[in-house]
């Protein structure tokens, strides 16, 4: 059984909106770090300093890049929880609520690095933070609602 | 509509179970977890902050850190924008504790600056640290060493400027000496040196006066200094 456009939640479509922002943001940062340009930050050098840290990536890839894919799949089950069937749509929520976990973690791990360890604070990487916080709570409550 | 929902809702089988949602968090947490020892990993191959080592001025106004009297000298002809030199610089940092805090070892930095037009910034930047004071050098060198590989425009002017407003240098006496590239001569006698004494890429270096040219992994420079030190020794 097909759900109808109500019925997957207007929860799942603005994730699915706000994973499209994150891409936009990740992917900036990931293209800047990658082809060495300066990142627009205002007249502060503090996201370029943030941007060349020796913490701006793990083993070789740069930090942007594991937000870019985690908005990728973000975007990607947002979307789909309307088009897949019902089995599968109800691990949708799951999926999204585990991915922004993550990303609520590792975002709050960088922060405390911008602001006690390289003592910088990136703008870009702030607002990266605060998409995937308030995705982890829409997952959160998509979540709950489809358990009960 | 709110019937017909609640109705289908109550009909359905609750498929994700807590303890799912529990996996999930787990293995958020695990993967996390991983990201962040992988980059403190990385953080570990970082300069020493917390280096106690003395720092001066060679007799021919050329930083070094380590005691005057120590048995080795090394001096080391690097380029910040080459990463093999940061490799070094951080071998040698990783080495600090056994060897240059004991006062056995010297090392004496020169520029050899040739790679890009970054790389001669970068040495009247850290040139223009100098004149703030040899410690205020040794700071500003590893910060600079702390940003190779991460491109040529990590080096542009704002970016050197920025690293020294960093590490609190007197920020207007080192934009006007970066600014009006007073050290520019400094820059260029140091390569000259260099190239006297025969040196063609960075980094070269030099052990009690024996060649050494390129950077050495951490357990193999820890051999060579060993060697050196009982060279001394047998003298």
């Amino acid at each position: 059984m097909r759900r109808t456009a109500a019925e997957t939640g207007w929860r799942c479509r603005l994730i699915g909106l706000l994973a499209l922002a994150g891409i936009g943001v990740s992917g900036y940062l990931t293209w800047t770090h990658l082809t060495n340009q300066a990142v627009a930050c205002g007249q502060s050098p503090d996201c370029d300093i943030v941007q060349q840290s020796a913490y701006s990536e793990v083993a070789g890839v740069p930090v942007a890049l594991f937000g870019l894919l985690a908005y990728v799949a973000l975007a990607g089950l947002a979307f789909a929880y309307g088009r897949l069937s019902e089995a599968l749509a109800e691990y949708v929520p799951l999926g999204l609520f585990g991915i922004s976990l993550a990303g609520v973690l590792y975002s709050a791990y960088l922060t405390y690095l911008e602001l006690f360890v390289i003592r910088a604070i990136c703008r870009w990487c702030v607002a990266s933070a605060a998409i995937l916080t308030l995705i982890l709570v829409l997952s959160a409550l998509e979540l709950r609602t489809s358990q009960t | 509509m709110m019937p017909a929902r609640k109705v289908r809702r109550s009909a359905r089988p609750r498929r994700v179970s807590s303890l799912q949602i529990l996996a999930v968090v787990g293995v958020a947490v695990v993967a996390v977890a991983l990201l962040v020892v992988l980059n403190l990993g990385r953080q570990g191959s970082g300069p020493a902050r917390s280096a106690v080592y003395p720092t001066g001025l060679t007799a021919d106004g050329q930083p070094y850190k380590g005691s005057p009297e120590a048995p080795v000298e090394i001096v080391e002809f690097s380029d910040f924008l080459c990463p093999h030199c940061a490799d070094l610089a951080h071998a040698f940092d990783a080495l600090a504790a056994d060897y240059i805090e004991t006062g056995k070892v010297r090392i004496v930095f020169r520029n050899f600056a040739f790679l890009t037009p970054e790389s001669v910034q970068a040495a009247q930047a850290a040139e223009c640290a100098l004149q703030q004071g040899a410690d205020k050098f040794w700071r500003y060198h590893d910060e600079l060493f702390a940003r190779t590989g991460a491109g040529r425009s990590a080096f542009s002017n704002a970016q050197l400027k920025a690293m020294a407003q960093q590490i609190a240098l007197d920020r207007s006496a080192f934009d006007q000496c970066l600014d009006s590239g007073a050290r520019a001569g400094e820059v260029e006698a140091d390569k000259a040196y260099g190239q006297g004494l025969g040196v063609r890429a960075t980094p070269t270096w030099f052990i009690n006066g024996q060649e050494m040219p390129g950077a050495l992994p951490e357990a193999e420079l820890r051999q060579v200094i060993e060697e050196a030190l009982k060279g001394v020794e047998k003298k």
